[in-house]
């Protein structure tokens, strides 16, 4: 893995025992996994373990162990890939199991956080629908067709899950196209999965 | 004036109201059949004009047959011009509903879906994926426009939208659906 000259530094002073005693680096780890995954992060360094250290030191470490970490996921990188890493800046056997353990716990679900950073035309979560018998109009009378309103609700993937709505009508054979594609769709899937 | 040319006319004047209810009007044909029969073209145009109206509002309320001759009735033709009026309107009825229809306030509907499986590799964040995606192209059409809206989700929503949209193809078939369908009419 490449790691730039700044994470380098950051993890080599988490390294350092005259810096982060073992308390100190157990406590320091967790919260740099937690502040990838919760959305509460303000004063997350703010712990009781960690006041003795210089604060501008802490952040520099924290970019630097996030930075690491991501890397790691994204790359999906093995034991021995991480192992060596730690190593090269420093790490004793002991942190560099306890990071790794961190590391495996929380892998899955940094997985799926990098996973949903994605550009991708708007996606679907839900569909609603709506029946009506349609009588009449301002310009046609005896109409008497049963008509559906199909609304989709749409997530935008980038803008903080802003969402928004498709709405359309169909008749009764229209939609009963759209299902018809749709399950065409589902199958061909199916058989996909199956290979 | 002889009554083969009136009918004439007549056929000619119904054949350009149709005309112009689909396709919309032309005032040039005012004036090119004005000059033919000598009369202003105003007159031509209130002549064609108001079978448009007749035409129109007969096909709105769908109304019978008999009442369609009850109503020519008092415009004082004879009963072949009458006889012309009801084909004419008999004829296009079906069409001229289709295009009133359009007229009245709707959503934009549903045209066609194409689609596309895909199985996502990697993105920028996150390299070695294996994401199943379903791309979906929906066609829809609101007036004259058509518009075609790109749209993406994931094979268990797929299911999911599958299951609701079944749902309400089968509320149609459901015995209070069918007691109104069949007693509003």
């Amino acid at each position: 893995m490449e790691l730039s000259d700044s994470v380098v530094k950051g993890l080599q002073t988490l390294a350092d025992p005259a810096c982060f005693d073992f308390r100190a680096f157990t406590a320091f780890t967790e919260v740099a996994f937690d502040s990838l995954l919760s959305s509460r992060t303000d004063r997350a360094l703010d712990l009781p373990e960690l006041k003795k250290i210089d604060q501008a030191l802490l952040k520099h470490c924290h970019v630097a162990t996030t930075t690491f970490i991501l890397e790691g996921i994204k790359q999906n990188a093995d034991k021995s890939t991480i192992s060596s890493c730690l190593e090269d800046v420093k790490f004793d056997s002991e942190r560099v199991d306890a990071f790794y353990t961190s590391y495996q716990k929380n892998k899955r679900n940094l997985e799926s956080l990098l996973s949903s950073i994605d550009r991708c035309p708007p996606h679907i979560t839900d569909a609603s629908w709506r029946l009506e018998y349609c009588m009449k109009n301002g310009h046609v009378h005896n109409v008497n067709q049963p008509t559906f309103l199909i609304s989709f609700n749409t997530e935008d993937g980038g803008n903080e899950g802003t969402s928004s709505d498709v709405n359309f009508s169909c008749t009764l054979e229209q939609l009963q196209d759209l299902v018809g594609k749709m399950k065409d769709a589902a199958k061909s899937m199916e058989r996909a999965t199956q290979l | 004036m002889h009554m083969t040319l009136v009918k004439r006319i007549v056929g000619e004047f119904g054949r350009i109201a149709v005309e112009f209810l689909k396709k919309g009007s032309n005032p040039k044909i005012y004036e090119g059949a004005a000059r033919k029969l000598n009369v202003p073209s105003e007159t031509i145009q209130h002549g064609v004009e108001g079978l448009m109206y007749l035409l129109t509002e007969s096909s709105k309320l769908m109304i019978s047959d008999v009442d369609f001759q009850d109503s020519v009735l008092v415009l004082g033709f004879s009963e072949e011009l009458n006889k012309l009026l009801l084909q004419l309107y008999l004829e296009n009825r079906k069409e001229i509903r289709q295009i009133l229809g359009e007229l009245a306030p709707s959503l934009p509907h549903y045209q066609n879906l194409e689609w596309r499986l895909d199985v996502q590799l990697a993105s920028r964040a996150l390299r070695q994926q294996v994401k199943p995606t379903v791309t979906m192209k929906l066609h829809l059409k609101s007036g004259g426009t058509q518009t075609a809206r790109l749209f993406q989700t994931d094979p268990a929503t797929l299911l999911h939208l599958l299951q609701e949209l079944e749902r309400a193809l089968a509320e149609v078939k459901s015995n209070h659906c069918r007691r109104i369908l069949r007693n509003i009419k």
